[in-house]
């Protein structure tokens, strides 16, 4: 495993990302992960300052539509977290503050799917609800997209 | 300075940044006509969350540049000027739409409805220069000595 990963490390295209001064590298590759950031827990805070009481004039159903950006963006920091992790596997393996974040970052996308269930599963209709299971959720959602950014900020220092 | 307020500080300068971005962007994109069955109005109750993610990354970006000033200032790089001028676009852009009464026309907007021609033209040059923003800023350490 470790063997593979390191090759994979040190392919053509993997020392080309981490060498180049081509602003289309690795720059570019940082843009689209923070990027997906921003709109990964950019909107899923929105939705769940809503569900915690924000703006309760808001009618809640139609915030549904905004799932599909979240996981677009879910979907390119998928994408752009993979080649970040395949140039630099074994660093990243060996660094605690990647593990917190990718766990952070599993948990707050499974915490998401559930939110969608519990309150939107009749968005369709113009129906949500909130009970206080998905207050919880909603607070968990928010300390772990968070999370998940400050133990990536951290990775630096590790 | 103690060694953990950069750090800290770079975490909070993210944590503003997907507040400010993400509560903008939800406004924006209904503006624009995503989600349309929201009412505006009340999407507005949320501004104040993403104001108070703007103020983070504002703190904490002066604490960058109070801490290691002659890394951003001198010499000045493209990448930091090039942030700093969309910064003052995005606040120029969200004052004009305050200071033209766009921001009251827009409160009319109800669900089903469109927004009017200036406020999608608004929220696209909004959504435009934020992540603008975010292009620049994560070259900063690529251009000059930022870093």
């Amino acid at each position: 495993m470790m063997g593979w990963l390191q090759s994979v490390e040190n392919s053509p295209w993997s020392i080309w990302l981490k060498e180049s001064p081509s602003i289309w590298g690795y720059p570019t590759l940082l843009f689209f992960h923070t990027l997906g950031i921003a709109f990964s827990a950019g909107p899923s805070v929105a939705v769940d300052l809503r569900i915690l009481g924000v703006a309760r004039r808001l009618p809640l159903a139609p915030l549904d539509a905004f799932f599909k950006v979240i996981w677009m963006a879910v979907a390119l920091n998928a994408a752009s977290g993979a080649v970040l992790f395949a140039s630099d596997a074994t660093a990243k393996l060996a660094n605690p503050a990647y593990l917190v974040k990718m766990t952070c970052v599993l948990i707050a996308v499974a915490v998401t799917v559930m939110i969608r269930r519990r309150v939107f599963r009749d968005a369709a209709e113009g129906v949500a609800s909130v009970d206080a299971a998905s207050r919880y959720l909603a607070l968990a959602s928010m300390i772990l997209w968070f999370g998940a950014i400050t133990a990536g900020r951290l990775m630096a220092y590790f | 300075m103690s060694s953990w307020v950069l750090p800290a500080c770079e975490s909070l300068h993210f944590i503003g940044m997907a507040m400010l971005v993400g509560i903008v962007g939800v406004f924006d994109l209904r503006l624009l006509g995503m989600a349309k069955r929201l009412p505006v109005a009340p999407l507005q109750r949320l501004m104040p969350w993403a104001l108070f993610g703007f103020v983070l990354t504002l703190g904490s970006g002066l604490v960058f540049i109070t801490a290691n000033p002659r890394q951003y200032l001198a010499p000045l790089s493209l990448s930091f000027v090039a942030k700093m001028f969309f910064i003052l676009l995005g606040c120029l852009n969200v004052f004009f739409f305050y200071a033209t009464g766009l921001k009251r026309m827009v409160d009319g907007v109800d669900a089903g409805q469109d927004a009017p021609v200036a406020a999608k033209v608004s929220a696209g040059l909004s959504l435009l220069l934020w992540v603008g923003v975010m292009y620049w800023g994560r070259l900063l350490q690529f251009f000059g000595k930022s870093f």
